[in-house]
């Protein structure tokens, strides 16, 4: 191959990268990446159908890691690998999905510090340090600029095949990605020289690939015809997602999600543990050998797993379903748990689902499988969709159809309405959170709420803006922070502060703050207005310094309303 | 619990006034989508301006006042009521406040409606307005989108509930329903403690349902009586029986929180 092409610009920080330029000349088609855990994809609509592009050993699925072991890292997409266990060497950086975004006090993070390459975490609410081993030593990296590197391969693979500069991608991302989290694909993606259209939460890719199968079928009788309802769960390595779709017409109305970073991952470390006797290092070998027993399991009833892991230590051992059930009863209960709240959110009847899609690798497991069926009272999983492969269906439909592609057949006349996954909203009441634009509302959405302030002649007050589900702050995703300065002095309970949200239809949050007096009906200072996410790494540490500096002298309570 | 305050008007609204007339183009693309019951009440001040009758032609004839709409883009002339979308070539037209909610769904003004096709009649004007489908038009058309597909988001969402629903059709018949009046029906008052008690109480879901259909229950009676004061132009009970309606709806939130 010749020499790179493209390289891998500098992880900085100010990223004014203008949203939307528009160029009026011939749309370029948008490709759709379906970065997950541990496999990617990429495909793009070729002018009738969504295709899929191989890398040059004709695989369409393709690891997703990037090995330091030479001068030039290598991705999955290039790299061949003479066997499974050399991904296993320290040298390659693997699960950046679950990597990106965190910090160090991060529970995900800290389930990662068993893998062969090196997490390091200070548990201060920094981001973790990752490193590959290069000769004996730790490289340092970032899981963006490990997943940049990924990119560049997955464009340069694409260009050659397509023979055309790619620039535009639809990525899917999971639905428990914090504002934050997805500003750092963004940054990986600008690293690559990716420019994003739109992310998209992964089972709403589904929605819309479901959507456009479904208009196919019923393309005789236009119009929004018969609604149908369907129950999409897609869980992969990493993540579990679960999404409510209606759809009709062609379009997906989203009318829940929910999703939770747990994965086969998971239930691989659960079981490597309870395959492994005491006091012994978990080591590659075992992590393959516990791999593949897993994914016999999903057809056999018990599976035999012989390892020598050297020094006269051997494993082996049946393991039978019902045990790996056992094993992995709290991940699998977590499953249920997101289905059942996703149902409830979409505030539909089981009675009135049509369709149960699963996706995903753990959606082979037949107890997730069961669990489905249980939960959504149906007999039988949708068969329409091929579980590896409709994320990115679904995203290189999206690519078509927001660079503006039509198609003569109305393959394209697609749309998705998506929902908020995540609540926004704000601290208040001492530690609380407090949604603004509750999960799970239609976007474009605005909506806005009272608070007033706590202490006699405050006049200022912060404004410390959180996104999750979680009831304390703590709990959530920090995404950024101001301060309202110039409030009247009165005593407290009397002036009205006014936070009104805003996430408009390429999912940008505002956040608008203004002070209002009882009886005057225009604020008494200028609105302040915020692009949100604000924060940056490090973030851990803003809040804490807050509350060091501050304490609760510039706190807000919601103004009470009557009932 | 705190002696509330009555709520002054929401930041939503204020932007409105300040901006939306002035700036067109304003860099906030969703400013039409606002918090329902603040909008009914402000949103007269802000109509009259007439600003967006743009390309919008009144003639008479024989007495019968009739509108016809003329597409920014293509001049193509049409004579549905919500013309929000040109057949012709396909863009997307300035929101005109003249058109109400009930003729965006092609409702009769009434507030008895089959909200069965609400949604199916919404995702079809999506699928022409959404601000998704317009990537690459003009930055003008992409603003239009932005704001017609929130029209109609906001009116989807008002006609889909009844309390919003009867307030709305109140407002269109002139009279703002002001939900944060004082209640002084001391009867009213004790009900609504009862029943807040009743929810504090109730220990199981079980206990909440049957409080939760005994609420529902009374909605639709209010509901029913709001039908028939409002048919009747009795509009003073008909405001009395939305202050019902909003305690009720308030209530069944509450359960709902506590489930």
């Amino acid at each position: 191959m010749a020499e790179p092409a493209y390289t891998v610009a500098s992880d900085s920080e100010n990223t004014n990268e203008e949203k939307s330029s528009s160029s009026p000349s011939l749309p370029e088609i948008a490709v759709g990446i379906d970065i997950g855990t541990s496999q990617c994809s990429i495909a793009v609509w070729n002018g009738s159908q969504v295709h899929i592009l191989r890398n040059t050993r004709n695989q369409k699925l393709i690891k997703s890691f990037v090995t330091f072991k030479d001068e030039v890292p290598a991705g999955g997409v290039s790299n061949q690998l003479a066997h499974e266990q050399e991904m296993l060497t320290g040298a390659a950086i693997f699960n950046m999905k679950r990597l990106i975004g965190r910090v160090d006090t991060d529970p995900v993070v800290h389930a990662s510090k068993n893998l062969p390459f090196l997490v390091q975490t200070l548990d201060i609410g920094v981001r973790p340090f990752i490193a590959a081993l290069v000769n004996n030593a730790w490289r340092s990296t970032t899981p963006e600029e490990v997943l940049a590197i990924f990119l560049v391969e997955l464009r340069l693979m694409a260009e050659t095949q397509l023979k055309r500069p790619v620039r535009n991608v639809v990525l899917t991302v999971p639905v428990s990605f914090s504002r934050f989290q997805l500003t750092r694909i963004e940054r990986a993606c600008a690293m690559a020289g990716l420019h994003v259209l739109r992310l998209m939460p992964e089972p709403t890719a589904i929605a819309l690939l479901y959507a456009q199968q479904q208009q196919m079928a019923t393309h005789d009788n236009m119009g929004s015809g018969n609604e149908r309802l369907a129950v999409i769960f897609n869980m992969g390595a990493g993540y579990c997602d679960v999404a409510v779709t209606a759809t009709a017409g062609g379009v997906s109305q989203i009318k829940s999600l929910a999703g939770n970073p747990i994965g086969g991952e998971d239930i691989l470390q659960n079981t490597i543990r309870h395959i492994a006797p005491p006091n012994v290092e978990a080591s590659s070998l075992l992590r393959v050998a516990t791999q593949d027993a897993i994914h016999r399991l999903s057809e056999q009833d018990n599976v035999q797993i012989e390892v020598d892991l050297g020094n006269g230590n051997k494993i082996s051992k049946v393991l039978d379903r019902l045990e790996f059930e056992e094993v992995n009863q709290k991940a699998f209960a977590e499953c249920e748990r997101l289905v059942v709240q996703c149902l409830r959110d979409a505030k539909v009847e089981v009675g009135d689902i049509d369709d149960v899609i699963m996706v995903g690798g753990c959606s082979y497991i037949p107890k997730v499988r069961n669990i489905l069926k249980n939960v959504c009272k149906k007999d039988e999983i949708f068969k329409g969709v091929n579980p590896l492969e409709a994320a990115v269906r679904g995203a290189a439909l999206e690519g078509a159809v927001t660079s503006g592609i039509h198609d003569p057949f109305g393959s394209l006349d697609l749309l998705t309405i998506q929902a908020t996954a995540l609540a926004v909203g704000v601290r208040a009441n001492g530690n609380n959170f407090i949604p603004v634009i509750p999960r799970n509302t239609m976007v474009p959405a605005r909506k806005d709420l009272f608070f007033t302030t706590v202490q006699d002649n405050q006049k200022e007050a912060l404004i410390i803006v959180y996104e999750g589900e979680g009831e304390t702050v703590e709990e959530n995703h920090l995404l950024g922070y101001f301060k309202i300065i110039g409030i009247p002095a009165a005593p407290k309970g009397v002036p009205e502060i006014n936070v009104c949200m805003d996430i408009d239809a390429s999912n940008a949050l505002r956040v608008f703050a203004a002070v209002l007096m009882p009886g005057s009906s225009s604020p008494v200072v200028p609105v302040i207005e915020v692009r949100m996410p604000t924060v940056d790494d490090g973030h851990g540490w803003c809040a804490q310094a807050l509350n060091v500096k501050y304490g609760s002298a510039l706190d807000l309570i919601t103004l009470q309303r009557k009932m | 619990m705190n002696k509330a305050t009555k709520l002054v008007v929401s930041i939503s609204t204020l932007f409105r006034q300040t901006r939306s007339s002035t700036f067109r183009c304003n860099p906030i693309p969703t400013i039409a989508i606002i918090n329902s019951q603040t909008h009914l009440r402000r949103r007269e001040s802000l109509e009259p301006n007439g600003l967006r009758f743009a390309g919008r032609v009144f003639c008479s004839e024989s007495g019968v006042k009739r509108s016809f709409f003329k597409c920014w883009n293509c001049g193509f002339s049409s004579e549905k009521v919500a013309f929000l979308f040109c057949d012709s070539c396909r863009s997307i037209q300035p929101v005109d406040d003249s058109v109400d909610y009930f003729q965006i769904f092609g409702l009769e003004k009434k507030y008895e409606i089959d909200d069965g096709i609400l949604e199916g009649k919404y995702k079809d004007w999506q699928k022409k307005l959404h601000p998704d489908l317009v990537h690459n038009k003009s930055k003008k058309e992409r603003d239009y989108a932005a704001e017609q597909s929130a029209k109609v988001t906001e009116a989807c969402r008002t006609l889909t509930k009844r309390l919003s629903r009867a307030m709305y059709i109140m407002k269109l018949n002139g009279i703002n329903v002001n939900e944060e009046d004082t209640i002084t029906d001391p009867a009213l008052l004790m009900e609504i403690m009862e029943l807040r008690e009743a929810i504090a109480e109730a220990n199981d879901s079980n206990e909440l349902n049957q409080i939760r259909s005994q609420v529902q229950e009374k909605l639709k009676q209010w509901s029913d009586s709001f039908v028939k004061a409002f048919e009747s132009q009795r509009f003073d009970e008909a405001v009395k029986c939305i202050q019902r309606m909003t305690y009720y709806e308030r209530a069944c939130e509450e359960i709902v929180k506590k489930l």
